[in-house]
């Protein structure tokens, strides 16, 4: 698995780097630290500085002897293109501190693109809804535009539920075990949320592939409460479990009755008021 | 050994149910039977005489390969005390028929406990609707609707105002008098918070010491008794921490009603 985090050097950021350890320690996953500038010739140091610090503690977490990431400590950085910067360490796993020049969402995105990413993390200021360096729409678009998933980290809450709200699509193996790891991370309880067209259309689809969840996750030996509600009900509650919960919205193909459902807007309006986190698997 | 029916279909709430029987007879020890209705289109249905009887072993057959697919599937260790009953349902009774057989065969076969597998849904109206249907009013032991796979160890009575203690506690008792759970007996007073809040228990008043006293008599060790103050919404997910919860069946909507159908654990409803 590869995880890309944007970062900043806004409090926000600070913030989300303790649950990247924590992700990062339980998915021995490579790790990408972005950071996004305006254009210059060289990178920002403040954003460097800012980087290499959230770099360390995240080695921090970890003893000496299990740490699955090279040394980064005298590695310097590398220009691989224009406005594009790179310092990375291989051990068991890569670990690699990025900056870019560019606009933040634009940039995010492609560099998922480009690595393969399989998950996004971001963090947000909720003061205003969910912000970032003081523009509202970048968490949205790079929630709207990965190619993976996202999560938006906004408050570490001591979060007690994960409410996953699926339809009839298929799930990938990795948004599964995504999921069981904020299960893990948080300590959390899971709920498997399916939703059908009003009037039963795909019933039984989406109760084969809650099947399939409940199970995946019991091998896991993580309990599932599972709940079926229809379409009409899905804004409601989804913005009532927001409140409480970590909301992993399972977007699908063209078809997906989560993608229909929830419009640009609609994600937007849950980035917005949201107290935790917004995850939107792919 | 509690003789026990369990309604199998194949589909989500079904697997739960099977899983949920297999958890509970580690703590209540079942002598559980199957019971499945096949309900064939209605266009398919033809004949009198042996042309019925001949499509309806076949139609009887397809049911027990159902049977036998979702046991194979779940893979339970709970041993069943008998070969699953399948039952053909005709078209002119439509899905009346199904509950009149089951409600027959529960008279009929002396079973303690029935268990159906009913997936929680957030429109309380559902619930009302497996509550109020003939399998609820009309069956001659206590219904356990299992909405979740809940692996706790501890399960509650729920109480309230309107739940008489005798009754709650007499038949609850019947089911879970020799079981192994811990049990805790929980008060709902509705009042619209903000957030869920436990009162003392004096709170509970008369209902509560009364229900107390009772399991008291049984030599029943309760491990806490809490008053909970909140909406049907707030409760319920209170009550997903049990394995199950017990009250008395609800007559009519009423806040208590609300409370069993947001519960997440199953709901073990007496009376």
């Amino acid at each position: 698995m590869k995880i890309l985090v944007a970062l900043d050097t806004q409090k926000y950021s600070r913030k989300i780097v303790k649950d990247v350890a924590r992700l990062a320690q339980n998915t021995l996953a490579d790790i990408v630290f972005l950071g996004v500038q305006a254009e210059t010739a060289e990178p920002a140091e403040e954003l460097t500085l800012a980087l290499t610090k959230y770099q360390q503690d995240v080695y921090s977490y970890f003893s000496s002897d299990e740490l699955p990431y090279g040394d980064l400590s005298q590695a310097k950085w590398q220009k691989e293109d224009k406005g594009d910067w790179l310092i990375s360490a291989k051990g068991i796993k890569e670990f690699s501190l990025r900056i870019r020049s560019g606009g933040v969402a634009k940039q995010v995105v492609q560099v998922a693109r480009d690595t393969a990413c399989d998950l996004i993390i971001l963090g947000c200021d909720e003061e205003f809804g969910c912000e970032w360096d003081g523009e509202m729409n970048v968490p949205l678009r790079i929630a709207e535009d990965a190619p993976c998933s996202v999560l938006v980290i906004k408050k570490s809450l001591a979060v007690k539920q994960i409410v996953s709200i699926l339809d009839q699509s298929v799930v990938s193996q990795d948004a599964l075990e995504m999921v069981n790891q904020l299960v893990t991370l948080y300590d959390a309880g899971l709920k498997i949320v399916g939703v059908q067209e009003k009037g039963g259309g795909k019933k039984d689809q989406i109760e084969q592939r809650m099947v399939e969840l409940l199970r995946y996750y019991n091998e896991r030996e993580v309990s599932g409460w599972v709940t079926l509600i229809d379409s009409e009900q899905v804004k409601k509650y989804v913005t009532n479990s927001s409140k409480e919960a970590i909301v992993a919205l399972w977007m699908g193909n063209k078809q997906s009755l989560i993608k229909r459902l929830f419009s640009q807007s609609m994600v937007d309006k849950l980035l917005s008021t949201s107290r935790s986190s917004v995850f939107i698997l792919r | 050994m509690l003789k026990t029916l369990l309604y199998v279909n194949e589909d989500l709430a079904s697997s739960i149910a099977l899983r949920f029987t297999d958890y509970l007879n580690k703590f209540v020890k079942l002598s559980l039977y199957i019971i499945h209705v096949e309900e064939p289109d209605a266009k398919e249905q033809v004949g009198t005489g042996w042309v019925r009887r001949t499509w309806e072993d076949g139609v009887r057959s397809s049911g027990k390969r159902l049977v036998d697919r979702m046991l194979r599937t779940e893979n339970i260790d709970c041993p069943l005390a008998g070969r699953p009953k399948i039952v053909v349902e005709e078209s002119d009774f439509l899905g009346e028929r199904k509950d009149r057989e089951v409600v027959y065969e529960l008279g009929n076969g002396m079973y303690k406990l029935f268990i159906k597998g009913y997936l929680d849904s957030a429109d309380p109206e559902k619930f009302y609707e497996l509550i109020s249907s003939k399998l609820s009013t009309e069956t001659s032991c206590p219904m356990l609707v299992v909405k979740n796979l809940s692996l706790s160890k501890k399960c509650a009575l729920l109480c309230a105002d309107s739940v008489d203690p005798k009754l709650l506690v007499e038949k609850s008792m019947d089911i879970l008098g020799d079981s192994t759970f811990d049990l805790d007996l929980v008060f709902f007073k509705f009042k619209e918070n903000e957030e869920l809040r436990v009162l003392d228990p004096k709170e509970g008043g008369s209902y509560l010491r009364e229900t107390e006293a009772l399991l008291a008599e049984r030599d029943k060790v309760v491990n806490n008794v809490t008053v909970l103050s909140g909406t049907p919404e707030q409760v319920g997910d209170y009550l997903k921490d049990y394995a199950l919860v017990a009250s008395t069946l609800p007559s009519r909507k009423s806040m208590r009603m609300y409370t069993l159908a947001h519960s997440l654990a199953s709901v073990l409803l007496v009376g």
